[in-house]
């Protein structure tokens, strides 16, 4: 058997050699003839033939020297090439006579193919690769998971010393890096100026693998403590703020207080943990918490090569119990250190909707594949004699399946083509469309080689799809059926209806699954909105005060500055309400750990906390559900005072009166600059409002009143009786006129804050899916028009006979809409049921409603049929038209 | 046509000009068919130019190599031999050969003695 093998191969080799070198060795050939025959003539001319009568003889005697000539072409040659080449000449000639089918069939295509590109390409430049920088797929931080958090909870911000002992775990690691968000203000002749910095370890850039666009990275000795200033600016923020002005380079700027030089530019692509401007900073076991008040370094490594995801936890597991032992109060009481990649805390919620969106896509171009498999096997039928023909002329079927095949490839690479343009347009409107924040600031989404090879892959797949069936089909028949068949087939169906006809029902099913899972992400999205946020976000205006930290220590000091700021607002004309909080709503504050004095318990107890002022609830119309909110004179005398919201009183507190009660918060008890004694007595709840975003949903919350807090971020909200976005201006002008250093940042209406933070990933979602439902609805269209429209034209002589029997114009109606919508209706009674089927899949995507809901099944159902009902109009009342004379004639 | 030449049966031109290899050395196509027609006496009808096809099937099996050299009449001519792998399948074939035809002849005279 093995020699067999070899010998095949060999025979491969020869004839790849044959066809390298063919010109030489065909003359030679024909010389060895010509020899052959010069001496079988010279032998009968021994015998005394004449010289005619020998030459003839000799040829006789030798046989057809012609077909000696193409045997042993076939042989030494790859003929298999020179066909192919012939195949595909009559291939475009003949779709270029049938130049309708042809267009239709690729601009079918190239609307799935299309769609699959442009959607890959997001997937490949978001989800698979979106990092430019060196072992990015290496690149993991660690998380510490409690045991009883929530799957996607835990911390991942650490200290100093922390951060330090992870980056000396060497054998884990071969490079990593730590970075600490900084809000800078950027003092200029026009005022302040918030930018959004981090702070950098030691071989950042090394680490990242990229050098700078201009100018130069930093180097070792600009980290060093008492080092002159120097940071270094990120592409997008030098485009937008600077207008890629160079001359700023190696220019000095007064950064929160501080003057330091501008070293270099990173390239576009370079846009590291989504910050304006980088600045150096050496990490000391000695430093405490960074300004944000708790563990903020966010430490990144890039894991050994070879080392598994779950041997670097194990390990890292090792290194935290050993950090745990020297700060308990930091850990949890057990917990695990999770390994996570970059990207994944960027798209961990975006990356449903993007799989969902590609399911779609595949669904789509299913339909399409259909479509063409449709239209081709209704032209197969009518080639039937053409392929008789040809096997009756002794080509081998697997002749015809290759001619076939090479058809479908033509029309699959011209869909691709076309496709690909339609994705390289259609990808700059999805990219306006998609939520920002969602995705990586380093992604950049464009058609790139990769996407290309799966595009050509795609249409290679979709041939195979639509093209096998019409191939076997045609190439099976009886040769004798076709040939003595007239070609027209009469009343019964031909074999290959069925055929057809299932294609049909399945493309309605598709069409349906996509049509019902649009209405109801679009549902959800509307459910979403309509949501109860647990507050009024209408007419609310919301910025971010970003106080000078060299001017603002101590909580006298923020009190001085806030409590007279938010009596000025109040007295502008048209704002109804003004409050301050230290987070920008609907986001939930900081996380604690949490006590209730008398309520022993094992497991860690948590809540979330943020420092607000006595108009906060009325600001944001929260419900108060029991006992009050803060007074003024409590907030004024920095009463140890807290405020609950429902959840909270549910979990920790149920069946009891929360009013009275006393809670400790041991993160306040830890930081710097705040009382020891944080017991705090609980005197109201107030409704639940959304804090966890952006999966929705309320964890336990606690509100304290903000003149016990250290100035960190604050936050000034504001009512008003006009639209909020036109009290902009009056706002920085009062926060100006208090401080002219204090820069205002993340202004926005609360409306327009939740839209972007919130909304835009169903949003993009749903938006999609009706897009896809769309053109899933226009693709069936044309699948039931054309099958419609192809079957009666084959009927006409049918239908003429029926007519000269006594049918009427409405019978013929009625029989040709009811063929196409039997078929119709089998399809959507296969996709109702798929979509049942499917309902727990997408039901996680869903809010507010659920993947059964018969509304949206029945509206789309009722759509679907419609529309249907409509493609099977016009070839019904062509057929109804039908001149019995002329239908009988024609033959 | 002549009616009581045979045609020559499909793979046995293969034995037939390995066997004439092995026994008279290298040979142009023009001797073996010279040779062919010698042995069976003129009762082969033989296409000479199928010789050609079948050396070439046999120089892509390995059985045979071609060379060019001069024939007696001092032409330039390509002489065919064969090989080593060409004698192993010279024998497989000749045992199968003479298995098959035993079998047929044993058939064949159970079908006249009845």
């Amino acid at each position: 058997m093995a020699s067999k093998l070899e010998r095949s191969l060999q025979g491969f080799a020869a004839k790849l050699r044959g066809f390298l070198s063919r010109q030489g060795h065909d003359a030679e050939f024909d010389d060895e003839i010509q020899e052959h025959l010069q001496l079988l003539t010279e032998k009968y001319l021994t015998q005394g033939m004449s010289r005619e009568e020998a030459t003839r003889a000799a040829r006789r005697q030798f046989g057809n020297t012609t077909l000696l000539r193409e045997n042993r072409r076939e042989l030494q040659t790859l003929t298999s090439l020179e066909a192919l080449w012939l195949d595909l000449r009559y291939s475009l000639r003949t779709l270029w006579k049938s130049r309708a089918f042809a267009a239709v069939s690729i601009a079918t295509l190239a609307l799935g193919i299309g769609a699959a590109t442009a959607i890959f390409s997001v997937i490949d430049n978001v989800l698979l690769a979106p990092f430019p920088y060196k072992g990015a797929s290496r690149m993991v931080f660690p998380r510490i998971h409690g045991a009883e958090q929530d799957e996607d909870e835990g911390r991942q911000g650490y200290t100093a010393a922390e951060a330090l002992e992870l980056a000396e775990s060497s054998q884990i690691f071969d490079g990593s890096v730590a970075t600490e968000e900084d809000l800078v203000l950027y003092r200029h002749g026009g005022g302040t100026d918030q930018l959004y910095g981090a702070r950098v370890t030691p071989g950042a850039f090394e680490f990242f693998g990229m050098p700078a666009l201009y100018g130069r990275v930093m180097q070792p000795r600009d980290y060093e403590p008492g080092a002159p200033p120097v940071f270094i600016l990120r592409y997008k923020t030098w485009k937008e703020r600077f207008g890629e002005d160079l001359s700023i380079l190696n220019k000095s700027f007064v950064l929160n207080g501080t003057a330091r030089t501008l070293i270099g530019i990173m390239p576009p692509r370079f846009g590291w943990y989504d910050a304006d401007l980088y600045i150096p900073e050496k990490l000391t076991r000695s430093a405490g918490v960074g300004p944000a008040g708790y563990p903020n370094w966010f430490f990144l490594g890039r894991l050994k090569p070879g080392l598994r995801d779950e041997q670097a936890q194990v390990a890292l597991t090792v290194v935290a119990n050993g950090l745990a032992k020297l700060h308990p109060h930091d850990y949890p009481a057990q917990f695990t250190v999770l390994v996570k990649h970059i990207g994944d805390t960027v798209f961990e919620h975006f990356k449903a909707t993007l799989y969902i969106v590609l399911t779609a896509v595949g669904l789509l171009l299913l339909i399409a594949c259909s479509n063409v498999a449709n239209l081709m096997l209704a032209r197969a039928t009518t080639r039937e004699r053409e392929f008789a023909l040809r096997t009756a002329l002794g080509a081998r079927r697997a002749r015809l399946i290759r001619l076939l095949m090479i058809e479908s490839m033509v029309l699959a690479l011209a869909g691709a083509a076309l496709g690909t343009a339609f994705a390289w347009g259609g990808l700059k409107l999805l990219v306006a469309s998609m939520p920002q924040e969602l995705i990586p600031a380093e992604a950049v989404i464009q058609l790139n080689a990769p996407v290309l090879i799966f595009t050509l892959c795609v249409a290679a797949l979709t041939a195979l799809i639509f093209g096998l069936a019409p191939a076997l089909q045609l190439s099976r028949r009886d040769i004798n059926d076709s040939l003595r068949d007239s070609g027209k087939g009469m009343g019964s169906r031909s074999q290959d209806g069925w055929l057809r006809d299932a294609v049909v029902v399945g493309e309605v099913a598709l069409s349906l699954v996509l049509l019902i899972s649009a209405g109801l992400l679009m549902r959800s999205f509307v459910a979403l909105r309509h949501a109860n946020l647990g507050l009024r976000a209408d007419h609310v205006f919301q910025t971010m005060l970003v106080l000078p930290a060299e001017r603002y220590k101590t909580t006298e000091q923020l009190v001085q500055f806030v409590r007279p700021l938010l009596s000025r607002v109040k007295a502008l004309p048209g704002v109804v309400d003004a409050a301050e909080s230290s987070r920008l709503p609907p986001y939930g504050g900081n996380q604690t750990e949490i006590d209730i004095a008398g309520k022993a318990h094992l497991e860690n107890w948590q809540s979330l906390f943020q420092y607000v002022s006595e108009g906060y609830f009325r600001t944001l119309r929260i419900e108060l559900r029991q006992g009050r909110t803060f007074s003024e004179a409590e907030i004024n005398n920095a009463r140890k005072v807290a405020v609950v919201n429902e959840t909270f009183a549910r979990r920790y507190l149920a069946n009891q009166n929360p009013i009275g009660q006393r809670v400790r918060l041991e993160n306040l008890e830890t930081e710097a600059n705040t009382p020891q004694n944080a017991w705090f007595e609980i005197v109201g709840v107030v409704g639940d409002v959304t804090n966890r975003i952006p999966q929705g949903g309320v964890d336990p919350e606690l509100w304290l009143p903000y003149t016990l807090a250290t100035p960190g971020r604050q936050v000034l909200i504001v009512r008003t009786a006009q639209d909020p976005a036109t009290m902009m201006d009056l706002v920085r002008k009062e926060v100006w006129a208090m401080d002219s250093g204090v820069a205002l940042a993340y202004s926005n209406t609360l409306e327009g804050f939740i839209n972007e933070r919130i909304y835009a990933g169903p949003r993009f979602g749903s938006i999609m899916m009706t897009i896809f439902g769309c053109v899933g609805l226009i693709l069936v269209t044309v699948g039931v028009y054309s099958l419609l429209a192809y079957s009666t034209a084959r009927k006409t002589q049918e239908i003429g006979i029926r007519m000269a029997l006594g049918a009427r114009p409405a019978d013929v109606l009625g029989m040709v809409i009811g063929s196409g919508l039997r078929l119709v209706l089998g399809g959507i009674a296969i996709g109702v049921a798929t979509s049942l089927l499917l309902g727990r899949f997408i039901g996680g995507q869903l809010i507010g409603v659920t993947a059964y809901d018969p509304v949206t099944l029945g509206a789309t159902t009722l759509l679907l049929t419609l529309t249907a009902a409509s493609a099977c109009w016009i070839p019904a009342r062509r057929a109804a038209r039908v001149d019995p004379m002329i239908a009988l004639r024609d033959q | 046509m002549d009616t009581k030449k045979s045609e020559v049966l499909q793979g046995t031109l293969d034995l037939m000009i390995l066997k004439t290899l092995q026994a008279l050395g290298p040979l142009h196509g023009f001797g073996i068919a010279r040779r062919i027609e010698q042995v069976s006496h003129d009762t082969l009808q033989l296409n000479e130019g199928t010789v050609y096809t079948s050396l070439l099937r046999m120089q892509q099996q390995g059985w045979i190599k071609a060379a060019w050299g001069t024939s007696t009449n001092n032409r330039k001519a390509k002489f065919y031999s064969i090989t080593k792998r060409g004698q192993k399948q010279l024998e497989i074939e000749t045992e199968n050969w003479e298995r098959i035809s035993g079998v047929i002849g044993r058939v064949l005279r159970l079908e006249t003695e009845r």
